[in-house]
C-alpha cells in the first residue's frame, strides 16, 4: 500500500487520519485508495476528512493548536505499547464519540498504550487513571499528537503534578474559545 | 474505618419541611458503588460484582438500612452521561427525570462517585446538579483513594457543587451518617445551583468545567496501582493469558467433580434416610407413596446436586467479584470479532454460565440494537447451572472414572468440558448465522473499561452462594414439586379393579404417562431414547433439572427398577450411544419457560422465543440423532 502511494508522489510514511493499516477491507479499500489521495494531507491541514469512508459523521470538534507548536497529527492505532500520547480528535460517529469523552477521551488528554490483548487486538489504553480497551478500528479513527511538544512548552508545575498538564491545556483551550 | 468518613461536609441549609421527600434515586457512573450502597441502605441484597454493567434495570427498596422504612430507593444502572447510548443508560435517565411508568418521580438524588477517578467522574456530576432536585454527592472508595496517597477537600467541593458532599466507603459501611443527615434536611442545596455548570450535552466544556472544579478543590488522584498491572502482566500474557483461562476452567470442573460429587454423594444419602425416617410416621397406602416414593424422590433425586451447583457459584463469583470478567471479554473479543458480534457480548454470554434469564436482561448494556438480539438469541446455548445436575447424573452412570495424566484429567472432566464447548460453539455458529443474514449490521465500537482487580469478600460471595441456594431450593419446592405430584398421579390412574372395593396401580406402562410415553416414542427412538426419557423430555420443557426430578419418580414408580440406585437404573435402561445423545440434546435444546418469557419480555414479541425455541429443538434433534448412530457405528 505505502508502494503505491510514493508512486503518486507522496513521500513514504506519510500519515492520514482515515487510511486503515491493513488491507482488511479489501475491494472498497482499494476503490478509495484510487481515489483519495488527491487532498487528503492531514500533515499540512490538520485532521481534514475529505470523504466520508463507513457512513462515519463527518462531524470533528475544532481543537485549537497551542501556538508554536509544530503539527504533528498522527493516529492512535500506530503507537506501540508503552508509548504516550496527546489525544487531539476522534473521528467518530457523534453518539460514540460523546460516550468516549464521558469516558475521558477529551481533547489534550494524556494517553498511554498499556497493552494489547492476547490475540493482539483489542488494546488497553491507560487515560485518566482508566484502563479502557479499543479495537483496531475505533483506535484508528482516533487522532494524536506526540506528548513531548507539550512537556516542553507547559510550566515547571506541570513536572511536578502531571495531572495539572491537562487541566492547564483544558483551561487554554477554554480561554481560546471566549 | 478511617478518621476521613465520618465528617460530612455540609453548606448551611435553607428551611424546608421534610414531609416532601418519598422517593430518592441513586445515580452515578458504571461500577461505582451504587449496588453496594443500595444494598447498605436497604439492607437488600441485590447483586453486585467488579464490572461495570451489572446493575441493567431500576430496582425499588425501602431505606430500612438507616431507618428510614418511610422513603423510597430507586437504584438505577450506571450512566456515563444524560444522553441515552443504551438500553440500560435509558432506564437511568428515564427514572431520573420521572419519565418512567411505574416508577414514583424522584424528590431527592444521591450522586454516587468513585473518588479514585473524580475529574473524570465529575462530569457527570454538572447535568444530574442541573435537573434541580435536592441533591447529596457521594464520594464512594473515599478510603481507597486516602490510603493510595489522594486528596480531596469536600467544603470546597461542597461549596463549588452547590450540593451536600460527603466521603463514603459503601463496601465498609462508613460515612454513611452523611445520608441519614442529607434524608433530614433534603433542602440542603437546592438554593441556588451553582452559575458554573457547563452547557449541556457538551462533553468537552464539561470536562473543562470537571477539571477546574477538581483543581479549585485540591483534588489530587490516587496513584495508580501498580498491583492491577502486574497481574494483567500474566492474565493478559500472550501465551500465559489464555493458558490460564483454560487451566482454571478445567479446575473448576476437577474440583467439581473430585470434591463436589463425594458431598453430593453424602447430601443424597442423608435425603434417603430423612425418607426411611419419616416413613413409619405416614399411613401405608397411597399417602406413603405419594410422598415418599414420588415427591420425596423427585425432589431429592435434584436436590443431591445442590453442592456442585454452590460450587460452580462460588468459581462464578470469585471471577465476577475480583475484576476478571471483564479481561475474559478481552481474551475473547477476537472469537466474538469472526461472530460479527461485539466483545461486550461476552459479558452476560459468560454470566449465562449461571443462568440465562438474568444473562438476557443483562444484554441490555449492548449499544447496538442487533447486536444486542442476536446476544440474546444465543444466550441460552451457554451451558447453564440447570444443565449440571443432567450431565452429572448421565456422567456418572455412563462415563468411566478413567484419569490421564497422572490423575490431573478426568474422563469425566473431558466430557464436561466438550459439552460446555459445544454450547459455546453453538452459541458461536449462530451468532455467525444471525450476523451474516438477518441481523447484519454495521459494527459498533467495543468500548470496555477495565476495572481494577478486588479481592472478593466473603461477605458478598456468602450472599450469593445464599441467594443461589435459595432459588434453587423454591424451584424444588414449586416447578418440581408440582410436576412430580402431577407425575405420580398420572402414573397411578387408571386404578385397576381388583374387586370387592380394592384397587391397584395400573402397570407403569398401561398408565396415562406409560400410553403418552409409548405414543410419542416413534419420534425419539431415533435418538436412541425410550419412552421414559421422552417423558423426561417433554416435562423439562419446564426446566431442564426437572428431567432429573421425573426420572426419580419414574423409576421410582416402576416396581423393576424401585429399589434401584437412579444411576444404576438408567444405565439399566440405556445405551452409550442413547445416554451420550441425551447429552448433547440438552445442551443444544432450548427447554426453560423462564427463559422463554425473559426473551418475550425483552424482545416484545412471541415471535422471537417461538423462533429460537424450534431452532434450538431442530439442532438439538438432528445433534442427538448424529450422535447416537455415529456411537453405534462405533461400538457395533
Amino acid at each position: 500500500m505505502n508502494q503505491k502511494r510514493a508512486d503518486l508522489g507522496f513521500p513514504a510514511g506519510l500519515k492520514s487520519v482515515q487510511e486503515p493499516d491493513s488491507q482488511r477491507r479489501g475491494l472498497r479499500m482499494l476503490f478509495h485508495q484510487l481515489r483519495r489521495p488527491l487532498i487528503c494531507n492531514s500533515d499540512r491541514f490538520g485532521p481534514i476528512l475529505n470523504y466520508d469512508l463507513s457512513s462515519r459523521s463527518l462531524r470533528v470538534l475544532p481543537f485549537s493548536s497551542p501556538a508554536g507548536v509544530v503539527r504533528q497529527v498522527s493516529i492512535l492505532s500506530q503507537l506501540k505499547v508503552g508509548e504516550r500520547a496527546i489525544l487531539v480528535a476522534l473521528n467518530l460517529p457523534e453518539s460514540v464519540q460523546n460516550h468516549l469523552m464521558h469516558m475521558g477521551f477529551v481533547p489534550d488528554a494524556e494517553i498511554l498504550v498499556l497493552r494489547r490483548a492476547p490475540a493482539g487486538d483489542p488494546t488497553v489504553y491507560l487515560i485518566d487513571g482508566m484502563e479502557i480497551a479499543l479495537r483496531h478500528e475505533t483506535a484508528e479513527a482516533i487522532s494524536v499528537r506526540p506528548c513531548e511538544s507539550v512537556v516542553a512548552q507547559s510550566s515547571d508545575a506541570a513536572k511536578t503534578n502531571p495531572s495539572s498538564v491537562e487541566e492547564d491545556s483544558a483551561l487554554q483551550l477554554a480561554e481560546a474559545r471566549r | 474505618m478511617s478518621a476521613c468518613c465520618d465528617t460530612p461536609a455540609f453548606i448551611p441549609p435553607p428551611p424546608r419541611s421534610p414531609s416532601a421527600l418519598r422517593t430518592v434515586v441513586l445515580i452515578g457512573p458504571p461500577n461505582s458503588g451504587k449496588s453496594t450502597l443500595f444494598n447498605r441502605l436497604t439492607g437488600l441484597r441485590q447483586k453486585v460484582a467488579n464490572y461495570p454493567g451489572v446493575t441493567v434495570e431500576q430496582r425499588m427498596g425501602l431505606m430500612a438500612g438507616v431507618g428510614r422504612p418511610d422513603l423510597t430507593l430507586i437504584d438505577l444502572p450506571g450512566i456515563y452521561s444524560l444522553t441515552p447510548y443504551s438500553e440500560d443508560a435509558r432506564v437511568s435517565i428515564d427514572v431520573l427525570r420521572g419519565r418512567m411508568p411505574g416508577t414514583p418521580k424522584p424528590d431527592a438524588v444521591i450522586i454516587v462517585l468513585d473518588s479514585q477517578h473524580l475529574t473524570r467522574q465529575l462530569m457527570l456530576a454538572a447535568p444530574v446538579l442541573a435537573v434541580g432536585l435536592p441533591t447529596l454527592v457521594l464520594l464512594n472508595m473515599s478510603d481507597l483513594m486516602e490510603s493510595r496517597g489522594g486528596h480531596i477537600d469536600p467544603l470546597q467541593l461542597a461549596r463549588e457543587l452547590g450540593a451536600p458532599v460527603a466521603r463514603i466507603s459503601a463496601t465498609h459501611g462508613t460515612g454513611l451518617d452523611a445520608v441519614s443527615l442529607f434524608l433530614n434536611q433534603p433542602g440542603n442545596g437546592t438554593g441556588a445551583p451553582p452559575l458554573t455548570l457547563p452547557v449541556l450535552g457538551n462533553a468537552a466544556s464539561a470536562h473543562t468545567w470537571a477539571a477546574q472544579v477538581s483543581r479549585r478543590t485540591g483534588y489530587q488522584a490516587p496513584l495508580s496501582v501498580e498491583g492491577t498491572r502486574k497481574i494483567d502482566n500474566i492474565l493478559l500474557h500472550r501465551i500465559w493469558g489464555p493458558l490460564l483461562f483454560l487451566m482454571v476452567v478445567i479446575g473448576v470442573f476437577e474440583v467439581v467433580f473430585s470434591i463436589g460429587q463425594p458431598m453430593s454423594d453424602g447430601f443424597g444419602d442423608l435425603l434417603a434416610r430423612g425418607a426411611d425416617l419419616i416413613r413409619p410416621f405416614l399411613p401405608a397406602g397411597w399417602i406413603q407413596s405419594l410422598l415418599l416414593d414420588g415427591a420425596w424422590k423427585g425432589i431429592s433425586s435434584v436436590l443431591v446436586f445442590l453442592p456442585q451447583i454452590l460450587l460452580l457459584f462460588l468459581f462464578i463469583g470469585i471471577l465476577e467479584d475480583s475484576g476478571y470478567l471483564a479481561r475474559a471479554a478481552l481474551i475473547a473479543d477476537r472469537v466474538m470479532r469472526t461472530t460479527g458480534l461485539n466483545g461486550k457480548a461476552f459479558i452476560p454470554l459468560l454470566s449465562a454460565y449461571a443462568c440465562a434469564v438474568p444473562a438476557i436482561m443483562a444484554t441490555r448494556t449492548i449499544e447496538n440494537k442487533r447486536d444486542r438480539m442476536a446476544t440474546i438469541l444465543v444466550t441460552p446455548f451457554m451451558t447453564c447451572s440447570a444443565r449440571l445436575p443432567v450431565y452429572m447424573l448421565l456422567i456418572a452412570a455412563f462415563i468411566p472414572n478413567t484419569v490421564f495424566l497422572h490423575g490431573f484429567l478426568g474422563l469425566r472432566t473431558i466430557v464436561m468440558l466438550s459439552l460446555y464447548l459445544a454450547g459455546f460453539v453453538g452459541a458461536m455458529t449462530t451468532a455467525w448465522l444471525l450476523k451474516s443474514s438477518i441481523l447484519k449490521s454495521s459494527e459498533t465500537p467495543f468500548i470496555l473499561e477495565l476495572p481494577q482487580y478486588r479481592m472478593p469478600t466473603l461477605r458478598s460471595l456468602g450472599m450469593r452462594l445464599v441467594d443461589r441456594g435459595g432459588v434453587f431450593m423454591r424451584q424444588a419446592g414449586t416447578v418440581i414439586l408440582s410436576v412430580t405430584l402431577a407425575l405420580w398421579v398420572l402414573a397411578h390412574i387408571p386404578p385397576i379393579h381388583l374387586g370387592n372395593n380394592s384397587w391397584a396401580p395400573p402397570e407403569l406402562a398401561d398408565s396415562m404417562i406409560g400410553r403418552l410415553g409409548h405414543f410419542i416414542e416413534p419420534a425419539i427412538a431415533p435418538l436412541g431414547f425410550n419412552w421414559k426419557i421422552g417423558i423426561g423430555l417433554l416435562s423439562s420443557v419446564l426446566a431442564r433439572e426437572v428431567m432429573v426430578s421425573t426420572m426419580g419418580t419414574l423409576y421410582g414408580a416402576d416396581p423393576d427398577t424401585q429399589a434401584m440406585h437412579l444411576q444404576t437404573a438408567l444405565h439399566h435402561d440405556m445405551t452409550l450411544g442413547g445416554a451420550l445423545a441425551l447429552m448433547i440434546f440438552f445442551a443444544f435444546a432450548m427447554q426453560c419457560t423462564s427463559t422463554m418469557a425473559v426473551v418475550r419480555r425483552e424482545t416484545n414479541s412471541w415471535k422471537w422465543p417461538a423462533v429460537q425455541f424450534l431452532y434450538m429443538l431442530a439442532l438439538a434433534y438432528g445433534a442427538a440423532f448424529l450422535v447416537n448412530h455415529i456411537t453405534m457405528m462405533f461400538l457395533g
